[in-house]
């Protein structure tokens, strides 16, 4: 049995408080295991994008544990928790959120320049991965030069260059069309295959949740049994 | 144009700019509703705008309150001294003084004007001048006006009022009203026994100290010398002219500002009227208070221009900051307005959005401006208040003089309003022509098409041809600098724009800024290309400071990732591995419009700063210089009303004199018509003096004065040049003003003023002389403080110059020039000899100018306020720009300290390099002029960069602008990452 890497004890996350609190999350236990994809689904506004922040340290929790190895990460100070995002997370969003002022190989050098890699090997991993990724030939190219699979598949790479514990993806499918969404599924599940990364997956889409290990659904902040 | 007139225009213009978008807004009505709703959206932003859009009406409405409280201040001291004196029937003597004549005069222009109902006065009068010695105090006192008139006579001048406030008509028989400068030099009060010496002595007793009314203050305005008023016939004793007058004072009905408006009429009938009287008497009739309020109107009128040329840096950035704002406010509406155009809005109702909501923001930032800048216009004065105290204005009367005229606020609202409309249009116009699905994905707009630059080629060949011609029209000649030199930038901007069609922008645009920042900034090349015959003022700098700006952050910004990699290689290892320099550098360098806006608000802002700076430090810098050559090494510039031709002989044969003076030389001096060839105006009213040639030895001006030389015939050295004027008769030489002008660091003669060259013949004349004598101009020198003709003397005496009344005298080193001064006013009493301490007053000239440059320098300090606030408003709009991104750097790992060192480093960059760029080239347009000829002709050889207040600047701009985005950084270091990477604006 493959230990949990990220483990999470009744956790809540409520906006806002008093008669317009509105609980997101309503205490989530969810053992994450090191090495599987898991898609995580629901219809809109069920807490999925809250589940991702709030597992992934993004956002805080209102109660309960998140424990990632085995650390609290909500116990963390903003410093330490940005260096454990630095070193042990990698981050895929729907709107690709890449850096538009950097090339493609410059958006990918950026995590392992925050976690203190050398240039000159950051960019040499940077490369080694783009290619890997098919874009060998748009290094140089800025977001705005790429079409959408290309920026998402730019964008898995920032979020695997540095060798993650987890990496966190929000409806990294969300924004293509069905080839593009294809392709980024087929990566996500190679990338997985070769690099035994630990993936979670929100996303809507029924074909992204079929290629991942194991499918959790949520309603109302809470993963359905 | 008249102001009044011109106030007309712009109301009309405001008129119809307000009535076409009444009209407009009831055309496309939804246009105008979205552009009310945006206007209202959120008060902090409308607020924000407006604060931004403000800074160009804030700066002309304070020059223009500047320019109305200084037109005050001369209108002041103009209506104090002209009085109620509105004609003046009166002969100027070639002494300078006035010439007397029959008192029956004065009856037959009283006889000829009886019945004529526009003059209510007409007063008889002596003016001249004279020296007291109070008997009580003991203290003597040279050069005061001398005044005689019959308080019967002068009602309509108006009445003296005695510091207890009793009113007195006139001085009593055997008594004098001494004005409060007079008492305060002799320390005088009522009852005191008074002496005054004119050509006889008077023993008489203070009447009243009176105060500086518009009686009291004649002809002086309440500043020294002081006034002497004695009754008309104890004048005449004093002078020595038993039953003549010298002056003849009119008043018309009216207030003192009626007075001067029909003054004109007034004149022109007793020109006609009195014609015979005239004729016979050789008077003429002059009009003192028009022409002096007319010269206070030119006066102001020269600050109004020296305050708005340089307010033209700061609302040129102004207007960059306005591009700004509204470039950021297009971007952050982007996708809203690519929502608008495909749900069938037309691109024109966009561009009305925008004009509404323009008008909105102008007409509400223009009134803000108008008002922010009667506020500093005020402040301005109170400081030019402390200025020119030691020029003997109080600080006092200039606040009472501040003034706002509706006029000024009128033009400021109107020009500040059109300036931000027009700015704010351009801007937007080019953001409503978004493509709709790019605006809507805010996807970035792709590279100009081709069509685009053969748009701009055409532009260019346009402006390429307008250049040469204007060019060709005005290269060589004697025009205003500005003109090739805009004509220069213009081929080089239309050259470049032609290329850009066939070459890449990078290379081209560098070459077009290198060229366009040489062309401005290399005055070896003015000189060689056009020549040295130019005349430029003060826009010269603003032409040259754009140019150079300009040149420079063009090949900057066609250089950014250059540049910006440079930045990297110089921070070491650092530079090219730490992500905060990659994202803090990279913004910047890929975001050229935003880039270009900032750096040329801060280079402008700074770079006026630093050369206004510069000038003052370099004018006291070569503070030795200008003395020396306005000086001629002389200590002190004295006049006699009793000649004193061996004025040495006299010093050396006093024990006490001979100590204190080493030379003391004789001149003759008076007033003269000068005609030069060429000039409109002949004949110009100057100064001429001659000094004998075979003076003794200590004596001798041709071997004592260090007057230097601008120019000489043929080149020949100062000693040549003097002994040829001291021996060859038909030779003059003349003061700087004659000199051809050409741009100066001190501005040059303040008017109109006849130029020649070395070898040119001119006419002199003395005044009332129809015996003009021609001379050759030998030499032209560098001083003006003695403005004038120096003739050779037996040229002099061949006009009647023979009287020696003027003097320069030297002292001894070491010796006190105030003690020397009351020794030799004291032992020349009789004589009236006053002396001038010309160093002293030079340099009071010039601590008044320093004074002065420093209020600029504050001045256009206030354009520091943009280039903050322009730093502020992009960092706060980069934060909302940029939500997505900080959120997902903090995802990646950026701490929020990262987030904070890399928006401190972005706009550390931004600053310093617009800071480096203006304090460059500030010093740099100083250093031009300092090395200009005609600086150099000025004293000024020493450029003197003032580095610790450059340093200073530098530093309090950077600080004022970490202040400015220490608040939107924070607020990006803060934003939650999970919110941030989700948004969407």
């Amino acid at each position: 049995m493959p230990e949990s890497v990220v483990v999470g004890r009744d956790v809540w996350k409520v906006y806002g408080s008093g008669d317009t609190a509105v609980p997101a999350l309503r205490g989530i236990n969810v053992d994450i295991l090191r090495g599987e994809i898991l898609a995580v689904m629901g219809p809109s506004g069920c807490g999925k994008t809250t589940f991702l922040n709030c597992f992934s340290g993004l956002d805080d929790i209102s109660r309960g544990q998140v424990l990632v190895e085995g650390t609290d990460i909500h116990a963390m100070p903003d410093a330490k928790k940005s260096d454990y995002r630095a070193r042990r997370t990698g981050f895929v969003f729907q709107s690709y959120n890449l850096l538009p002022i950097l090339s493609a190989e410059e958006n990918v050098e950026m995590p392992l320049l925050i976690a203190g890699r050398s240039a000159q090997e950051a960019r040499s991993d940077a490369r080694a991965i783009l290619t890997e990724m098919g874009l060998g030939d748009r290094l140089a190219h800025r977001p705005s030069e790429l079409s959408g699979g290309q920026q998402q598949r730019v964008s898995l790479a920032r979020a695997l260059v540095a060798h993650p514990a987890i990496v966190w993806a929000d409806e990294p499918t969300g924004n293509l069309d069905a080839e593009g969404s294809r392709q980024v599924t087929e990566l996500l599940r190679q990338l997985n295959r070769n690099f035994h990364q630990t993936m979670v997956v929100v996303t809507h889409d029924a074909e992204v949740a079929a290629a991942c290990d194991r499918t959790l659904h949520m309603r109302d902040g809470l993963f359905l049994a | 144009m008249a102001v009044s007139s011109t106030v007309a225009l712009l109301l009309l213009i405001l008129v119809v700019v307000f009535a076409v978008t009444g009209v407009l807004a009831l055309r496309h009505r939804l246009a105008f509703r979205i552009a009310m709703r945006n206007v209202r959206r959120g008060r902090v932003r409308t607020a924000l705008l407006i604060g931004g859009l403000l800074v160009a009406t804030t700066i002309v409405s304070g020059s223009l309150v500047v320019g109305d409280t200084v037109q005050q201040l001369s209108y002041h001291y103009t209506y104090l001294g002209a009085g109620y004196d509105d004609e003046a029937i009166r002969a100027l003597s070639p002494s300078g003084g006035f010439l007397y004549f029959s008192y029956s005069a004065y009856t037959e222009v009283t006889t000829a004007l009886s019945g004529y109902g526009h003059v209510t006065g007409i007063a008889p009068e002596i003016v001249d001048s004279a020296s007291a010695y109070d008997q009580h105090t003991g203290i003597p006192e040279t050069a005061l006006n001398l005044i005689g008139v019959n308080g019967n006579q002068s009602t309509a001048l108006g009445s003296f009022v005695a510091d207890n406030g009793t009113q007195i008509s006139g001085p009593a028989p055997g008594k004098v009203l001494i004005d409060d400068q007079t008492a305060s030099a002799l320390n005088a009060t009522a009852g005191d026994p008074l002496v005054l010496y004119g050509q006889t002595k008077l023993p008489l007793v203070v009447q009243a100290v009176v105060q500086e009314n518009v009686r009291g203050a004649f002809i002086t305005g309440g500043l020294s010398p002081g006034n002497v008023f004695v009754s008309l016939s104890t004048a005449q004793i004093l002078e020595n002219q038993p039953g003549k007058i010298n002056y003849i004072a009119i008043t018309n009905t009216g207030s003192q500002a009626d007075g001067a408006a029909s003054s004109s009429s007034v004149s022109a009938y007793l020109n006609s009227t009195l014609a015979p009287t005239l004729a016979s008497y050789g008077l003429t009739v002059e009009t003192p208070l028009e022409t002096s309020l007319t010269q206070a109107t030119q006066s102001s009128q020269s600050t109004l221009t020296i305050f708005l040329v340089l307010g033209l840096f700061s609302i040129v950035a102004g207007a960059m900051l306005i591009v700004g704002i509204f470039v950021m406010l297009a971007e952050e509406r982007k996708g809203e307005m690519g929502m608008l155009r495909a749900i069938g809005m037309r691109r024109r109702e966009l561009v009305y959005t925008y004009f509404f909501e323009g008008v909105a923001y102008a007409a509400g930032s223009a009134l803000a401006g108008t008002a922010l800048g009667v506020g500093i216009g005020y402040f301005l004065c109170y400081l030019a208040g402390s200025v020119l105290q030691s020029e003997g204005i109080p600080q006092s009367v200039f606040l009472q003089s501040f003034t706002v005229t509706p006029e000024s606020l009128v033009i400021a609202y109107v020009v500040g309003f059109l300036l931000t409309l027009v700015t704010v249009v351009v801007a937007c116009r080019r953001a409503s022509r978004l493509n709709i699905v790019r605006a809507i994905r805010d996807v970035p707009e792709p590279a100009p098409p081709v069509r685009t630059y053969t748009f701009l080629a055409y532009l260019g060949a346009v402006m390429l041809l307008v250049g040469a011609l204007v060019y060709a029209t005005t290269y060589r000649g004697t025009t205003d600098i500005s003109y090739p030199l805009i004509s220069g930038a213009l081929i080089i901007l239309g050259a470049g724009l032609v290329a850009a069609r066939f070459l890449k922008n990078r290379i081209v645009f560098t070459t077009v800024g290198v060229a366009l920042a040489v062309w401005a900034g290399w005055v070896p090349l003015h000189g060689f290309l056009l020549g040295t015959n130019h005349s430029g003022g003060i826009f010269v700098v603003f032409v040259e400071g754009i140019m150079m700006v300009g040149g420079t952050l063009m090949v900057l910004l066609f250089n950014a990732n250059e540049f910006a990699a440079l930045l990297r290689a110089m921070l070491g290892p650092k530079g090219q591995s730490s992500p905060v320099v990659r994202v803090a550098l990279d913004y910047p360098t890929r975001q050229p419009t935003r880039t270009a806006v900032s750096l040329t608000i801060f280079a402008l802002v700074v770079f006026t700063m630093v050369a206004t700076a510069g000038f003052g430090a370099t004018l006291q810098g070569n503070l030795n210089n200008l003395v020396a050559n306005e000086s001629g090494g002389y200590s002190f510039f004295g006049v006699s009303q009793v000649p004193l031709p061996n004025l040495w002989g006299q010093i050396e044969s006093n024990s006490t004199l001979a100590k204190e003076f080493v030379n003391a030389v004789p001149m003759a001096t008076g007033l003269v018509d000068v005609s030069v060839s060429g000039y409109a105006a002949n004949p110009y009213q100057d100064s001429v003096y001659a000094a004998p040639a075979t003076s003794p030895g200590a004596t001798d001006f041709y071997t004592t004065n260090q007057f230097a030389f601008a120019s000489t015939l043929n080149g020949t050295s100062a000693s040549a040049t003097y002994q040829e004027l001291a021996t060859t008769p038909g030779t003059a030489i003349v003061d700087n003003y004659y000199a051809p002008q050409t741009t100066s660091i001190t501005g040059g003669s303040s008017g109109p003023h006849p130029t020649l060259s070395v070898g040119a013949t001119i006419t002199v004349a003395p005044l009332l002389s129809e015996k003009p004598v021609r001379v050759t101009v030998i030499g032209i020198l560098k001083e003006t403080a003695f403005s004038g003709v120096w003739l050779n003397p037996s040229t002099a005496a061949s006009i009647g110059f023979t009287n020696l009344t003027a003097y320069f005298l030297t002292v001894a080193p070491g010796v006190s020039t105030t003690h020397a001064a009351q020794d030799a006013k004291r032992a020349f009493f009789a004589a009236g000899l006053v002396l001038f301490d010309i160093q002293s007053l030079i340099a009071i000239s010039i601590n008044t100018t320093d004074g002065f440059i420093g209020l600029l320098e504050i001045f256009v300090g206030l354009g520091l306020a943009v280039g903050i606030a322009a730093m502020g408003i992009l960092a706060l709009r980069a934060v909302v720009e940029r939500r997505r991104q900080i959120g997902m750097l903090r995802a990646m790992g950026f701490t929020q300290s990262m987030v904070l060192r890399t928006y401190f480093l972005e706009y550390t960059v931004l600053t310093l390099v617009g800071v480096a760029v203006g304090v460059v080239l500030g010093v740099l347009i100083v250093y031009n002029l300092t090395v200009s000829p005609s600086a150099t002709t000025e004293g000024i050889t020493t450029f003197v960069a003032p580095w610790a207040t450059i340093l200073e600047i530098a530093v309090i701009a950077y600080l004022l602008v970490l202040v400015a985005i220490a608040g939107p950084s924070l607020r990006a270091a803060r934003l939650p990452p999970a919110e941030a990477v989700r948004t969407t604006e």
